[in-house]
């Protein structure tokens, strides 16, 4: 049983704008996914029906193995945690101690337990100094991680990013990278997230979907996905700068190993320079 | 409610005679009928005219291919506003009437008159008519289209620039609304949820309400800075290029201010009293 699964899930908008096309997605536990695709592909749309916010014209969402119904919206919410793309959105407490509470009051916990869970999750995203300050005096990252506080504190097995790096500092980037890669690795959970930044997926995703017109295009991992630049191009996207750069050197000739992370790519240029065996 | 808004534009978009028409000729023709209407005095002519433009109106409305569902979903909105304006009345005299009747007699010498009830009667069956014609203007137009002809007409640009930044954020605000309350709902936050403390709920809507408006002011000095990046100033208005009325355009006018203008004057006047006035006229200047 996986923990979240949709099966020919097609979402039709008001005017009848077909916004997903027989979707058949899923997602294993402790796993990092990444959704890749231009604008207007249909991601976010796909992330709104993980939570249960849009339901589907057609076809089911499945998490952990139940379609998502009236009775079990809220232990569906519990389970996936949806953060949106513009942390505005989500963020209207006076302070970010209050509005990281806000999800576990919802979820009827005690106060020792919502003190609890805003600690750690202050903790998590390295924000525990910020418990006081009024969300809209901080920066564009430091809401970015007060939003996704905010979901961690009501501890769900899955959390779903809406393009979480968009607008970010590389500063910020890192850091997003950083707690992202935390909650896959210490903590067990699967992870979703949709992005742009090519670079973050190889850094990131473990498998990769490719979405286009609100249809999946492609699925597997960064090896199988990277190694398709006609499949990224046709898709308005392109492969990351590494993997880029040595594709042409391959091309020209130059024996080197291919590599898709930062880590990789620097192994395989020592390999190639002879600097390690 | 600020999910009517998306549906607004949705209607507004669908394809038809009524809906191709000119919102300039649009305009006029609901402007006319309310304008007669409402000139028509408080008798009961009024109810000829007001069944005349009906039809009128239900002829339009069937010609635009709007589902009848959608005109009485807007109806039942006005309607509480419409029976309360009109419902207050029958307890009051007016001064269209010198003798009054009561009907009812109630405790503390309050009466409900015969006139009173004809009055808000008349009163209210002014209101459904005109109202149609609003609904009708404004299921048929898109608010450009109506900002547009608006300018076309001569309204002045500055109440355009401003009606048009305001039908702009409108919109903004809607989707932000939206995606507000998607992020809420995630959160498992539902105002109606009786799990929850009354003060709690009722604080963090406040709260919601607040950010909203933070919001509103920030969007609003971007955009004010960005107007003024691109020279805005005093002098400034929206750019509408100019559009000649089409033919159809011109005669779907001309016959529905016919119609209108017609019915109202052959209802006010009794056509033979005119008659008789015009005889009576000269020999009494002889």
């Amino acid at each position: 049983m996986h923990i979240i699964e949709t099966q020919d899930l097609c979402h039709t908008y008001k005017g009848n704008i077909d916004a997903l096309k027989n979707i058949s997605f899923i997602a294993p536990r402790n796993t990092r996914i990444a959704i890749i695709g231009p604008n207007g592909a249909g991601k976010s749309t796909l992330f709104k029906h993980f939570n249960g916010v849009l339901r589907p014209t057609s076809g089911k969402v499945l998490i952990r193995g139940e379609p998502i119904t009236k009775e079990n919206i809220r232990e569906v919410r519990r389970t996936v945690g949806l953060v949106f793309q513009n942390p505005d959105d989500q963020i209207f407490s006076p302070t970010v101690e209050q509005d990281v509470a806000f999800g576990p009051i919802n979820m009827g916990l005690d106060e020792e337990a919502v003190k609890h869970r805003v600690s750690e999750a202050l903790r998590t995203v390295g924000l525990s100094e910020y418990r006081t300050r009024v969300p809209h005096h901080l920066s564009g990252g430091e809401k970015k991680r007060v939003a996704i506080a905010g979901i961690i504190a009501m501890e769900p097995q899955v959390l779903v990013l809406d393009e979480p790096t968009a607008g970010l500092d590389p500063q910020g980037v890192r850091e997003i990278i950083r707690v992202i890669r935390d909650f896959s690795v210490r903590y067990g959970m699967t992870v979703i997230f949709s992005t742009h930044n090519i670079s973050l997926v190889a850094e990131l995703a473990e498998y990769i979907y490719v979405m286009n017109n609100g249809s999946f295009v492609a699925k597997g991992t960064v090896a199988e996905i990277f190694s398709q630049p006609d499949l990224l191009s046709s898709v308005r996207l392109d492969l990351p700068i590494l993997p880029k750069l040595i594709s042409s050197l391959r091309s020209q000739g130059i024996a080197i190993d291919m590599g898709y992370t930062y880590q990789e790519a620097e192994t395989a240029f020592l390999k190639a320079f002879g600097k390690i065996a | 409610m600020i999910e009517d808004l998306f549906d607004l534009e949705q209607v507004t978009s669908q394809k038809s005679v009524i809906h191709s028409l000119d919102a300039r000729v649009k305009i006029i023709v609901c402007c006319a009928a309310i304008v007669a209407l409402v000139a028509v005095p408080y008798s009961p002519v009024v109810y000829i005219v007001s069944t005349v433009f009906f039809l009128l109106f239900l002829l339009l409305w069937a010609l635009s291919k709007i589902s009848p569902v959608i005109y009485f979903r807007r109806l039942l909105l006005a309607l509480p506003f419409g029976f309360m304006l009109c419902g207050f009345q029958i307890f009051f005299k007016n001064r269209y009437y010198t003798d009054y009747h009561s009907l009812l007699e109630l405790p503390l010498g309050i009466h409900i008159y015969y006139e009173s009830v004809e009055f808000a009667s008349i009163l209210l069956v002014k209101f459904l008519v005109c109202y149609s014609f609003i609904v009708l203007l404004s299921s048929t137009s898109s608010l450009q289209d109506l900002l547009e002809a608006a300018g076309r007409l001569k309204v002045p640009p500055e109440l355009i620039l401003a009606l048009g930044m305001m039908i702009r954020y409108l919109f903004v605000f809607g989707i932000i609304y939206r995606k507000v309350t998607d992020a809420l709902k995630t959160r498992l936050f539902d105002p109606f949820d009786h799990r929850l403390p009354y003060r709690y709920r009722i604080v963090n809507m406040g709260y919601m309400m607040g950010s909203l408006f933070i919001r509103s002011l920030e969007q609003g000095e971007r955009t004010y800075a960005s107007m003024l990046c691109r020279g805005y100033g005093r002098d400034s208005y929206i750019f509408i290029k100019e559009k000649p009325l089409l033919r159809s355009d011109l005669m779907f006018l001309g016959l529905c201010l016919i119609l209108i203008i017609m019915v109202s004057l052959l209802c006010w006047y009794d056509p033979f009293s005119l008659i008789c006035r015009f005889e009576v006229l000269p020999s009494y200047q002889g």
